[in-house]
């Protein structure tokens, strides 16, 4: 029932799918790619824990269907560091403590990532950037303390 | 690589961190999922009816449902949940997993499973139910007016039971009536949602041919899980395995069995295979268990000089439809902990639970602690706007000494040790930096700050306190240390990693025993095919302390277990080998060993004593002889527009004891991170419902505020360092220091800001549409 082809690009590799219509990104990443890094905190688009980027644009993967999803690049958080090295971003937040139970920390990433290659001030990364998204375990201050040390090596090298 | 002594009191970053930055995480929903049928729950759509028609005919008929299981049959297939603290008085002993009469709305009557989760939903929407309606008390004030309504008729009371702590009434009566003052408030703590990001689920898997249950589940107390799920599913323990992977957030909220988990469990037993739910947000907000709801009459009672005559809390908890598992016991914990770090002449507090048709209530963050600190700081910087002194200088007055420690309270804690006039001399210090300036305008931008002091019950364990207490769970953990063939580390213990980087904190202290390299160590928490036995696991900030405590021990014993084999190889008494973090060393001319070859003979059995055992593995159970108690003293500026009732906290400070650091920059997070919901609390949370009708009025992120970066400044956190004198490594517990003072601080500072409204804040969230009325009142709402 109301079956759908969609072409996507993920991190850089092509897939092919049949999926219904109603099925949403957040849920074709999870269970149909099997890309569970991407979380599914409220599917209602208030707590930002799925956000990827679409075309690089940081969009929540909860609120978008599948199939709008057809012909374009999506970025998740696997493909942030790969087999690499963390990201500056990822290492900023280990060492800072920007992460507690982890499940929101997919969904800050990939904001701070769009927001970092759109070249954003640190203020703008910690305040309206940050401010999408709902984290319960940090209270905030690791994620500001990790954005103002990754900014701020930027700035130096 | 060698030992860098020591691990303990280091800031060090999580080894799993880069795991979960990478997106390799592993949540309940995470887990491969191949062959899982999906359940939806039927919920009750009514706060209170009997139901009287749970029909799936047509469902199952049309082969939209692989199988529905309603009341009739869960009450073939599973036994009511046990409970664990009950109140003296109280009727219901277990929860039951089949429910005819429903009285909550959210409350699961059935499960139906599909092959999808969304085929699984629209089945689930077509199930037909149908009740006899009956009346509904939507709070404790409306569920004890004579006439109410009655949830359980044969009960003949809403009043579940009641107890008493502390000085008697009549005691505490003649001391209140005899005082030159008495500060009298009614507070009201509001009931709010846990809301860890990651909502609850379950995968459960039965293979009939050995009669094996797993169920990897979202849980902060696996342990416990298992054995609820063997009591209600008629299983022997070795039938059960649960496996809780990477927890996103708890609070309080996971540590016990749910009744949706258990039917999800028994649909898997039905099937012989795989039956999967994830909880929505919507069925986070509707039915998991929430945390507060309280409201108590409190009164101070103080001499001229200001000293503290009698404390007396009535305190009336909302236990919702049922008494949870735990039920009770954070109401009975505000009247434990009603004293704070006060000295009373005489100090008490009575406990009601009441029934309402409302979810049930349980564990929350700061447990019970929260509420006391706001009723007794609020009443205690009341007394001093009353009787004109400075609210630093009353509480200096009162508070305990280091000299009085060890100190007993009239509710029977006994603290342990600290120095609480230090902490509030800084935290003071600390104020003088925020202050408004005297001669600041007033306007309609009012600024203040205020103070709170706490005192947080760690390490909750005694196991012969609790049960005195009757509560039915061992208060023990265990720490198990093996060190493998190669000589790698294998640590498990009883309690669970949730967030709070447990493991972490576990291998630092394990390394500084065992004096070897921390990436030697992995911790292995939350299977219980592996782990230890525990009952509380991580809860009621008892990780570091008892675990942690129980690891001190056996690593202590492990170390000298190498070094005599050690000893053994090179031919040399013990106390003659050294270890330095590379090479065991028997002095001049004996050579040396590494770590792995002294492993490596102990795992062949050569040249151990005949009567020496012989895997390396060391085990430790560890019952503190007595909780151990931090303490902190909270600190917020606050700026209140009075012409919009909008309140900001512009600053936040905490200092805190929680005795010997295992890892300051985890410490930092678990205050910080409490000090959060703490804000989240006292100004935006609220689950409503409609008065009539019992409906939930909170089911989305929308209309249930969290708070968001812009509501949370960073805190100013210092740390105190005054050891236990019951813990092995001095720790004391931190994971609730943060959240206790909170919602207090921001009250006292608001009272500072706005004298005008100050007797009127008795209730939580100090949102707009509470301040507002009372601001207009005052004449300040106009600017």
């Amino acid at each position: 029932m109301n079956d759908w082809d969609v072409r996507v690009t993920v991190n850089g590799v092509p897939h092919r799918r049949t999926t219904q219509a109603r099925t949403l990104l957040s849920d074709f990443l999870r269970h149909e790619l099997g890309l569970t890094g991407t979380h599914v905190g409220c599917e209602q688009g208030a707590c930002g824990s799925c956000t990827v980027l679409v075309d690089g644009e940081p969009v929540r993967s909860c609120l978008m269907f599948a199939v709008q999803a057809d012909g374009q690049q999506v970025e998740t958080v696997e493909g942030l560091a790969g087999d690499a090295e963390l990201s500056g971003l990822q290492d900023a937040m280990m060492r800072e403590h920007g992460l507690q139970c982890g499940f929101c920390t997919p969904g800050v990433l990939m904001t701070l990532t769009a927001a970092e290659r759109a070249g954003c001030s640190a203020e703008e990364a910690a305040g309206p950037q940050l401010g999408g998204h709902t984290c319960r375990c940090t209270g905030y201050a690791g994620i500001r303390a990790a954005i103002e040390r990754h900014w701020s090596r930027r700035k130096d090298s | 690589m060698a030992h860098e002594t020591p691990y303990v009191g280091r800031s060090m970053p999580r080894p799993q961190d880069p795991r979960l930055l990478r997106g390799q995480g592993r949540y309940v929903d995470d887990i491969e999922e191949v062959g899982a049928w999906h359940a939806a729950i039927v919920r009750s759509p009514v706060a209170h009816g009997r139901l009287t028609r749970f029909d799936a005919t047509a469902v199952l008929a049309a082969g939209l449902a692989r199988l529905v299981l309603g009341p009739q049959e869960l009450a073939r297939l599973a036994d009511p949940l046990p409970t664990k603290w009950r109140l003296p008085g109280q009727h219901l002993t277990g929860i039951p997993v089949a429910t005819t009469t429903a009285r909550y709305v959210g409350q699961p009557l059935g499960v139906v499973v599909a092959a999808s989760r969304a085929e699984a939903e629209d089945a689930a929407e077509q199930v037909l139910l149908e009740f006899d309606e009956l009346a509904v008390v939507s709070d404790t004030v409306a569920a004890t007016t004579p006439g109410a309504a009655l949830l359980y008729p044969e009960h003949g009371s809403n009043i579940a039971g009641q107890i008493h702590f502390g000085s008697d009434d009549e005691t505490l009566t003649a001391a209140i009536d005899a005082a030159p003052h008495v500060i009298d408030r009614e507070f009201r703590v509001q009931r709010i949602a846990q809301s860890p990001m990651e909502p609850r689920g379950v995968l459960a898997e039965w293979i009939p041919g050995t009669g094996a249950l797993t169920a990897w589940l979202s849980s902060q107390s696996p342990q416990a899980v298992r054995q609820e799920l063997a009591v209600s599913l008629r299983l022997r323990a070795d039938q059960v395995r649960v496996v809780a992977t990477d927890v996103g957030g708890s609070f309080g909220g996971k540590n016990t069995l749910y009744v949706d988990e258990t039917m999800v469990c028994a649909a898997a037993m039905v099937l012989g295979g795989r039956v999967k739910w994830i909880e929505d947000r919507r069925e986070n907000l509707l039915a998991a268990y929430q945390g507060r709801g309280q409201r108590a009459r409190a009164r101070l009672a103080l001499d001229a000089a200001g000293r503290f005559l009698a404390i007396h809390a009535d305190i009336v908890g909302d236990l919702g439809a049922f008494a949870s598992q735990a039920g009770s016991g954070p109401f009975q914990v505000t009247g434990l902990a009603i004293e704070g770090p006060y000295r009373f002449a005489s100090a008490g507090a009575t406990i009601t639970g009441v029934y309402t048709n409302l979810v049930p209530t349980c564990a929350y963050r700061g447990y019970g602690m929260q509420e006391a600190a706001w009723i007794r700081e609020r009443l205690i910087d009341e007394a001093a706007r009353e009787l004109g002194l400075d609210p630093v200088e009353l509480r200096l007055r009162n508070l305990v000494t280091p000299a009085e420690l060890p100190y007993t309270t009239h509710t029977m804690l006994t603290y342990d040790s600290g120095d609480y006039p230090a902490a509030l001399r800084r935290a003071a210090e600390l104020a003088d930096r925020f202050r408004p300036a005297p001669d600041a305008p007033g306007g309609e931008l009012r600024r203040g700050v205020g103070l709170a002091c706490s005192v947080e019950v760690t390490g909750f364990a005694p196991s012969a306190l609790l049960e005195m207490f009757q509560i039915h769970w061992a208060g023990w953990e265990s720490g198990r240390i093996r060190v493998n063939e190669d000589g790698s580390v294998s640590v498990t213990s009883g309690v669970m990693a949730v967030g709070q980087g447990i493991e972490t904190a576990l291998a630092q202290i394990v390394a500084d025993e065992l004096r070897v390299p921390i990436d030697w160590i992995r911790v292995h928490l939350g299977d219980t095919a592996v782990s230890s036995y525990s009952d509380l696991s991580s809860q009621a900030s008892r990780s570091v302390t008892l675990a942690g405590g129980a690891l001190v021990q056996a690593g202590a014993r492990m170390r000298e277990r190498m070094r005599g084999l050690a000893a053994g190889a090179l031919g040399v008494p013990a106390d003659a080998v050294t270890w330095n973090g590379a090479v065991f060393g028997g002095g001049p001319g004996t050579g040396t060993l590494t770590w792995r070859e002294v492993a490596h003979r102990g795992w062949m059995g050569w040249g151990r004593g005949d009567a020496a055992r012989i895997q390396l593995e060391e085990v430790a159970d560890f019952d503190p002889p007595a909780i151990t108690y931090a303490y902190s003293v909270a600190g917020a500026a606050v700026a209140a527009e009075t012409d919009t009732g909008r309140l900001t906290v512009e600053a936040y400070w905490s200092v805190n004891d929680s005795g010997v650091l295992v890892n300051p920059m985890l410490a930092d997070g678990q205050l910080a991170g409490g000090i959060a919901q703490g804000l989240g609390l006292a100004l935006l949370e609220e689950i409503r419902h409609d008065p009539e009708t019992g409906q939930p009025l909170c089911t989305t992120l929308s209309d249930y505020l969290l708070p968001s970066p812009s509501d949370v400044p960073d805190p100013v956190i210092e740390h105190r360092c005054t050891p236990s004198t019951v813990i092995p490594g001095g720790f004391k517990g931190l994971g609730e220091g943060g959240i206790i003072p909170t919602a207090a601080a921001v009250g006292n500072a608001l009272a500072a800001a706005v004298p005008e409204i100050a007797a009127d804040l008795v209730a939580t969230p100090l949102a707009p549409a509470t301040l507002w009325p009372m601001l207009d009142k005052a004449g300040l709402a106009d600017g």
